[in-house]
């Protein structure tokens, strides 16, 4: 494990506060004030420490059933990472989802809650595991059309998206036109009985009766297929890298991505130790303010700032809803949640909630505001910005209105 | 916590097509009242049952739009079907008895087929389409293709059918280069939230706007302190240099001032479009290109499902229908503002289906599919449709068309454009499509 101390220094001039606050924006979905209270004073690699030692979340589930289940999930599950308890726990749920995708736009809310209550018993143990139920899971099954295959005229979709997207990649090489036939082959056989509660049933008249050879083994079955696939090296690979890439921002370089695939490998593709090994690195805390934050961690950190429930609807206009991925690659990361589109719903979601926003310190409205938003590495030219709006109204009130609508608009406020 | 927040019941998705209503709370910056309340629809197609299938009555042949003849003013919208559309359902091949064959469980039958020949037709749900007058393009899609949604997609987007060359801009971008006036705050749009890969450019600006209503909170602030101090605070984020994510993020914010302040409000014209992304997305089109802002180019995403591995013939018509009725009110908008004559309509789809149909009664990912061009064409036929017999090695169509080829007919045929300014050598465009 490579020295905290190390990580400190390389982390340069920030102080604590700073470091603390890029951890919780990372590990959980923003600084939460509460957090920022809890942590007051501790030093950052303590934080990191204390985070990974986090249990889950222990929350009510969503009473579903009525007609407004389209609309209570997404909302649940936003309320669970607004709260001040979310954790690493709930960011690798969020990383799940991203990455093994389904969506209400084929499968129902009660099949994606069903898979939802997979990916949190999963979420931080065996990737092996998680990859084997997500496999044979109702909604992925209705998602990418494994329900019904067969094998005398088998569907493609299952088994090319799972090696092309969730485990091998398609720049690994790992695999041809020809694995994708047979992979369907060994996936067939798999339907959802509607009759008796959306049960998974397998039918082996519908199936392989004899081994097809896939990614260089002979198999015949869903799970022997994911076993070769687990198997395959590409797969520690696939994995690490899109782990690295989530919580430091920029896919690894080589030596490092080697380094976590041999992590993984290693711990027989349990994901905690490969988690722990990418956030104890000196790069987690160094690199900071190099991603742009996803729609999700802008709206749930604007309720952070802004203290209230704010209406997730604005989701739709940035791009983001939990539990409707807008294909099967998930959200498209990074450089594109930067657009103008975007601020044009961000400025419409900042200005409709600053109104009740907290009245601010007299003294030093600018510095309670920098506080109460975690933001500890303010630009010159922003904080001058915040400065000016000072004397531009004459009412507390309208100050506070006004400078916590301009500090969600900042450019700080929409990284991670 | 503010008691008077009066949060609002969020639309159930299956009622998406409305829209949402306003959100609550203080609109202390809003331009006009429930200037922020045109939320895109969400796209749903859960309620596929649920869908009429009503055929629009048959209406008087319209004009032939004639195209406008100063190249200047041409505009175009591009439709993105989005999860590789079946070109057989599509342009059904309805007098070769071999596609029957193939396609024992998701056959168009003869009887919902608008025919162009004794051999091919549109599908009955393009009846208005049809009506109009399209050009078909047959065999659209690459010597070397891929099953991949994400490859296939990204080669049409920077416009390299064979992944050859390393384009750093988007096809789009780079027909926006061409036409587009670099001091317009965008001579391209996609309609959405995100920077579109197509419309990455060089010299002019490009960008996305989701709907229109989101615009109103940058403008107008004449008689309102504070929104005038916000303002003047969003337009300083634009400012200064500093970290590289940092001046994107003020890049962005300098474009989004700009854009909203050329755009201004729309009018509050009746919605006579269909509610979905499509329908909506279609409005902000004809919006966006009649205010003369500069705008060359909209690229709207359908945002719907053609990626039809299950049940494509439960899916795929209303997919057609949603495609017609959309195009339809976005024409007749068009014929109202007097710019039909000014707009062609192109679709893109990453790729076609397989020949074969699978158990689900589906069809996975193919290679050649059909595009459409509508608005001032010479309707018809263009190019040679797939082979059934001859199939390649994975038992798929064979492209019959490049799609740069097509790509190149709209650049010089439409724009004036050589192929060879936005292209890879080689795109040759297609004769008579265009008068």
């Amino acid at each position: 494990m490579i020295g905290s101390c190390a990580a400190v220094q390389d982390a340069g001039m920030a102080d604590d506060a700073a470091l603390i606050a890029h951890a919780l924006r990372r590990l959980t979905f923003g600084t939460h004030p509460e957090r920022l209270a809890q942590f007051d004073g501790w030093a950052a690699p303590d934080v990191v420490d204390a985070l990974l030692a986090e249990d889950a979340q222990n929350l009510e589930p969503p009473e579903l059933g009525s007609d407004d289940d389209y609309s209570k999930l997404p909302y649940w599950w936003l309320e669970a990472m607004a709260a001040p308890t979310a954790g690493v726990h709930e960011r690798m749920v969020w990383f799940w989802h991203g990455l093994l995708t389904s969506s209400l736009d084929k499968a129902s809310p009660a099949l994606m809650w069903r898979q939802h209550r997979l990916l949190r018993e999963h979420a931080l143990g065996n990737f092996r595991s998680l990859l084997q139920q997500i496999t044979v899971d109702a909604a992925m099954l209705y998602w990418l059309d494994g329900a019904g295959s067969t094998v005398e005229a088998p569907n493609e979709n299952y088994a090319r998206e799972v090696m092309e997207l969730f485990a091998l990649g398609r720049a690994s090489g790992a695999y041809t036109e020809l694995d994708v036939r047979a992979g369907a082959k060994a996936f067939a056989g798999w339907w959802i009985d509607g009759d008796h509660d959306d049960e998974v049933v397998f039918d082996p008249d519908s199936a392989l009766n004899e081994p097809v050879e896939f990614l260089g083994r002979s198999v015949q079955t869903a799970e022997e297929a994911i076993d070769a696939i687990c198997d395959h090296p590409a797969c520690a690979r696939h994995i690490a890298s899109a782990i690295y890439t989530a919580f430091i921002g920029v896919a690894p370089d080589d030596a490092r991505l080697a380094e976590l695939a041999q992590v993984f490998t290693d711990a027989g593709l349990e994901i905690r130790p490969l988690l722990e090994a990418v956030v104890r690195g000196p790069e987690f805390l160094q690199t900071r303010h190099n991603r742009p934050r996803s729609a999700v961690e802008w709206y749930v950190s604007l309720r952070h700032l802004y203290d209230m429930e704010i209406d997730w609807w604005y989701l739709y206009g940035l791009g983001q809803v939990p539990f409707a991925p807008p294909n099967v690659a998930g959200w498209p990361g990074t450089r594109r949640w930067v657009s103008a589109g975007a601020e044009f719903g961000k400025v419409a979601a900042a200005s409709d909630y600053a109104w009740d926003t907290a009245t601010l310190d007299e003294d030093d409205p600018v510095g309670d505001l920098l506080w109460r938003a975690g933001q500890f590495e303010i630009g010159d030219d922003t904080r001058a910005v915040l400065d000016d709006a000072v004397g531009a109204v004459s009412s507390r009130r309208d100050l506070s209105t006004l400078l916590h609508a301009l500090l969600a608009c900042s450019p700080e406020f929409s990284l991670a | 916590m503010p008691a008077s927040l009066s949060r609002r019941e969020v639309l159930k998705w299956t009622s998406a097509g409305a829209g949402a209503a306003a959100v609550g709370g203080a609109t202390w910056l809003v331009g006009r009242e429930g200037a922020h309340s045109e939320q895109p629809a969400p796209s749903v197609p859960t309620v596929r049952e649920g869908q009429s299938g009503t055929t629009p009555p048959p209406a008087p042949l319209p004009a032939p739009v004639v195209a406008n003849q100063d190249l200047s003013s041409r505009l175009l919208v591009v439709v993105e079907l989005d999860g590789g559309n079946d070109g057989l359902s599509t342009l059904v091949p309805y007098g070769n008895g071999r596609y029957y064959d193939l396609r024992q469980r998701t056959a168009v039958a003869e009887g919902d087929v608008l025919a162009l020949d004794d051999t091919v037709g549109l599908h009955a749900k393009l009846a208005n389409l049809h009506r109009r007058g399209v050009a078909v393009m047959q065999g659209v899609g690459s010597a070397q293709p891929d099953g991949s949604h994400f490859e296939m997609m990204a080669r049409w987007w920077s416009g390299d059918p064979l992944h050859a060359n390393t384009f750093d801009t988007g096809f789009l971008g780079r027909l926006a280069d061409a036409i587009g006036d670099p001091a317009a705050p965008a001579a391209a749009v996609s309609i959405g939230s995100g920077n579109h890969p197509a419309l990455i450019s060089r010299k002019v600006g490009t960008l996305a706007v989701p709907d229109a209503g989101a615009i109103g909170y940058l403008v107008g602030a004449e008689d309102d302190a504070m929104r005038e101090a916000f303002q003047r605070g969003y337009a300083a984020f634009g400012g200064a240099p500093g970290a590289a994510m940092i001046d994107l993020l003020r890049a962005v914010k300098q474009q989004s001032l700009s854009f909203a302040q050329a755009v201004g409000e729309f009018d509050e014209e009746d919605d006579t479009y269909p509610g979905s992304a499509l329908g909506q997305g279609l409005r902000l089109a004809a919006q966006l290109l009649a205010t003369d802002l500069g705008v060359r180019i909209v690229h709207v995403p359908m945002n719907e499902d053609f990626d039809t591995h299950d049940d494509h013939p439960g899916r795929h018509p209303y997919l057609l229908e949603s495609l017609d009725t959309s195009l339809e009110a976005f024409f007749t908008d068009l014929d109202n503002r007097g710019l039909a004559d000014r707009v062609l309509v192109m679709t893109t789809s990453e790729f076609g289906r397989t020949a074969r149909d699978n158990a689900s009664a589906g069809l996975d990912h193919g290679t050649a599919s059909v595009a459409l061009l509508a608005g001032p064409v010479n309707p018809g036929l263009y190019g040679e449709h797939p082979s059934l017999d001859t199939l390649d090695d994975n038992d798929d169509l064979i492209a019959t068309m490049g799609f740069d080829q097509y790509y190149a007919t709209v650049a010089e045929g439409w724009f004036g454009v050589p192929a060879g300014d936005v292209l890879a050598a080689g795109a040759t465009p297609l004769d008579g499509v265009f008068s």
